[in-house]
């Protein structure tokens, strides 16, 4: 049986990175996908709803049967739910009273197809955060360890977005950033003129390209990125990362690969290959490999990790820490505010600006006033103006009625709370012996809730945002009150954190597992702590990191 | 359904059209005709496909803008019966259907003809009723308003089923698929503002 060098398990965010890196210093890797192929053909992001069944609605129905969970996740409609998994082939179960949305997509890229492509870079007031409130583990790293591969993850994507110089979120070298439009410009300058020095508003920080980057063209703006791109203007594995490995010569992708378990062997104390059920035939088979990267995302990851338990890691592989599966986290939304604003009723945005603003974590920041809770949170959102849709709420009908709704009716501003979440042990995952999957996999239970804490964030988030709005003369101002289930923020990660002492984290500075030296792990697994940033970027600066580790390691002969 | 069987027998007995006395076949060939009109619908029979299509018409009529055609010309009705027969569950389906009968009651009782049947003005301030019903129901506390009333779906399905059409979205909205740049702070009647 042929042995790889090294096998990637999973192609999306962090599988496509890790079969980059790999390939481009030289080794020949195996990426296995659970789901099937998907190229740029399956794009579907310029099919308009005129010639879609429902016209956008999604086929309910089929939805309700096949994808009760997925369909939760704004994303899956009518185009994009073939980017989504099948929640019947694909269970999992949940402790009472705990409601998880595990949002996922099996296919060639994964989530990066679907991902919301926005870019902060995390600082040391985040990767310091445990150690100075006495929260869990405190990280193996600080911001200088990664500022250099987010440099590199960067260049190679392409971001825009403007520099702040701002100590808690650390500027990247952009791409021009995309343009605040008239009603976000107003309310910028109304949190400048009240906030001055705290809060400030700016463009979002995006993997979607301003400018040609790399071979692949500027954004067009049809708005759609979550159903494809052909012009291949936002980031993802299939139009980025994946090409570039395969451009080697040295990346075989194998998809319809879903994986069991790792395979270990115990005389070496290494893992020596993986179990994999093939998709279609669901028969057995094996593969071998020097090094293996777990890139399946959190979940999935702690899932093949714990599946894999032997009788020198009874509790799960690379488990001696008993962390395995604990400290789940996402970040809790639901909390900002909406309102009508007056921007200039005579103005529009002409194309659909895939990216938002975003106003920079400003609690709690190092010499500020302290809040009673820990940690922060960002705000998402943006302006725009109600189009047709609200016919239907709009009195009357007839030809006067139908010439109101030609013309864009009020200014609408929202903020969007994200909030940190604290990671906590009680927080876990673990098999469910009594079911498996559609390929015999017995599945997990997930049981996580949030705690006071991050509901204290969110109701700050609410009140902040209504002061913000009402400051700029909103009116109509709608805080938000009902905060989202874990999960549903998609940015679900901590299972196998990382730690300076391997009897209380999984991974160590590299993402190597402390118990098995040839075992990465550099999904959103990894993470010791949670920010209040989107994770992606941190997710894939680690991959490059560890697998340019891996490789010098490999060439020193330690794995 | 009782209506829907009869024109299917009327039209099966098409079929063997040469045979039948003359009046018969004039019969024969205006329900053919009609059925023709609703080909492939699944839930709307000819006479509630008519009566959709005239209400969608009367809450989307064309305008003196030739880029703004009316409801029809986006083939609002045939969405509504696919919306019907594959979207709604089975209660929303027969409470829209439902609201079809007492439409056409109402009508009876207003001017003495089928709501499709009825002059102009009659079915306007009909609509005007339901229409003011449909603001009070929306104005009300979300607990206590009771269920979606009948006129409140078809506006909706209305709204939806020509805006997302070629006729609604690209001509009367000016929408356009790839804009190919971004512009801040257009004038709002810049061709391309139209949003999905």
């Amino acid at each position: 049986m042929k042995t790889y060098d090294a096998i990637v398990i999973g192609s999306g965010m962090t599988g496509g990175w890790a079969a980059k890196e790999l390939t481009e210093h030289g080794l020949e890797t195996l990426v296995l996908e659970a789901g099937p192929m998907v190229t740029p053909a399956d794009y579907v992001e310029h099919v308009p709803p005129w010639e879609m069944k429902f016209r956008g609605l999604g086929d309910r129905k089929k939805q309700l049967a096949r994808q009760p969970i997925q369909k939760e996740c704004y994303a899956c409609d009518e185009w994009s739910s073939k980017f989504f998994v099948d929640d019947i082939d694909n269970p999992y179960t949940t402790a009472d009273g705990k409601p998880f949305l595990w949002l996922r997509g099996r296919h060639v890229a994964g989530r990066s197809i679907m991902w919301g492509r926005q870019v902060y870079r995390w600082s040391d007031l985040d990767f310091e955060g445990n150690l100075r409130d006495g929260i869990a583990v405190d990280w193996p790293i600080r911001y200088a360890d990664i500022a250099p591969w987010y440099d590199h993850v960067e260049e190679f994507i392409g971001i825009s977005g403007e520099a702040l110089g701002l100590p808690q979120l650390p500027d990247g070298r952009f791409l021009k950033p995309m343009d605040l439009n008239c009603g976000e410009v107003m309310m910028r300058d109304v949190i400048a003129k009240h906030w001055s020095g705290e809060r400030v508003l700016t463009i979002g920080r995006c993997a979607v390209l301003t400018e040609a980057h790399n071979g692949r063209a500027a954004c067009h703006y049809c708005g759609y990125c979550e159903r494809g791109c052909i012009t291949l203007s936002y980031f993802n594995s299939i139009n980025a990362t994946l090409p570039a490995a395969r451009q080697t010569g040295k990346m075989t992708l194998r998809t319809d690969s879903v994986v069991h378990s790792l395979i270990y062997d115990r005389k070496k104390n290494r893992v020596s290959g993986v179990r994999v059920i093939d998709g279609v035939t669901k028969h057995a088979l094996e593969f071998r490999g020097r090094v293996v990267f777990l890139c399946a995302s959190a979940l999935e990851s702690a899932r093949i990790l714990l599946n894999s338990a032997t009788p020198e890691f009874p509790a799960g592989l690379a488990n001696s820490s008993g962390e395995l599966g604990h400290n789940v986290m996402d970040h809790i939304m639901g909390g900002g505010a909406t309102g009508k604003i007056a921007a200039p009723a005579d103005r529009n945005t002409v194309g659909r600006r895939p990216n938002g603003i975003y106003v920079p974590r400003f609690r709690n920041l190092p010499g500020g006033p302290k809040s009673p809770f820990l940690r922060g949170y960002g705000f998402q959102g943006g302006a725009s103006r109600a189009g047709w849709w609200r016919g239907t709420d709009l009195p009357g009908f007839g030809a006067d009625w139908k010439r109101q709704l030609e013309t864009p009716g009020d200014w609408h501003m929202s903020f969007s709370g994200f909030g940190e979440c604290l990671p906590r042990h009680e927080n876990y995952l673990e098999i469910d012996r009594t079911k498996t999957d559609a390929w015999g996999i017995p599945v997990i239970r997930i049981s996580v809730a949030y705690s006071d804490n991050e509901r204290a964030l969110m109701e700050d988030s609410s009140l902040a945002a209504a002061e913000m709005l009402a400051a700029a003369g909103a009116w109509d101002i709608e805080p938000g009150t009902e905060f989202s289930p874990p999960g549903k923020a998609i940015h679900e990660m901590g299972t196998a954190r990382m730690g300076r002492d391997p009897r209380t984290s999984v991974l160590n500075a590299h993402n190597q597992a402390w118990d098995i030296p040839n075992l990465f792990c550099t999904d959103g697994a990894c993470m010791t702590s949670s920010a209040c940033q989107n994770p992606s970027i941190t997710y894939m600066a680690l991959t490059a990191r560890a697998a340019n580790y891996a490789v010098d390691a490999m060439k020193r002969n330690e794995l | 359904m009782k209506r829907r069987s009869l024109v299917v027998a009327a039209a099966g007995a098409a079929t063997a059209l040469p045979l039948l006395p003359p009046h018969l076949q004039a019969f024969t060939r205006a329900v053919r005709a009609r059925m023709e009109a609703g080909a492939g619908l699944r839930t709307l029979d000819p006479h509630q496909h008519a009566t959709v299509a005239a209400l969608a018409d009367l809450i989307i009529p064309a305008t003196d803008d030739p880029a703004s055609p009316a409801a029809g010309a986006a083939h609002v009705a045939e969405f509504v019966d696919v919306v019907l027969s594959d979207w709604y569950a089975d209660d929303d389906t027969a409470a829209f259907l439902a609201g079809l009968v007492d439409l056409d009651a109402r009508a009876r009782g207003a001017f003495g003809r089928d709501f499709v049947d009825g002059p102009p003005a009659g079915q306007t301030a009909l609509l005007q009723g339901l229409d003011d019903d449909t603001s009070r129901w929306n104005a009300s506390p979300k607990a206590t308003r009771g269920p979606e009333p009948f006129f409140h779906r078809m506006k909706w399905l209305t709204v939806y089923g020509y805006y997302s059409s070629e006729a609604g979205l690209v001509q009367d909205q000016r929408f356009v698929i790839i804009p190919g740049r971004y512009v801040p702070c257009a004038p709002a009647d810049t061709a391309g503002t139209g949003d999905f």
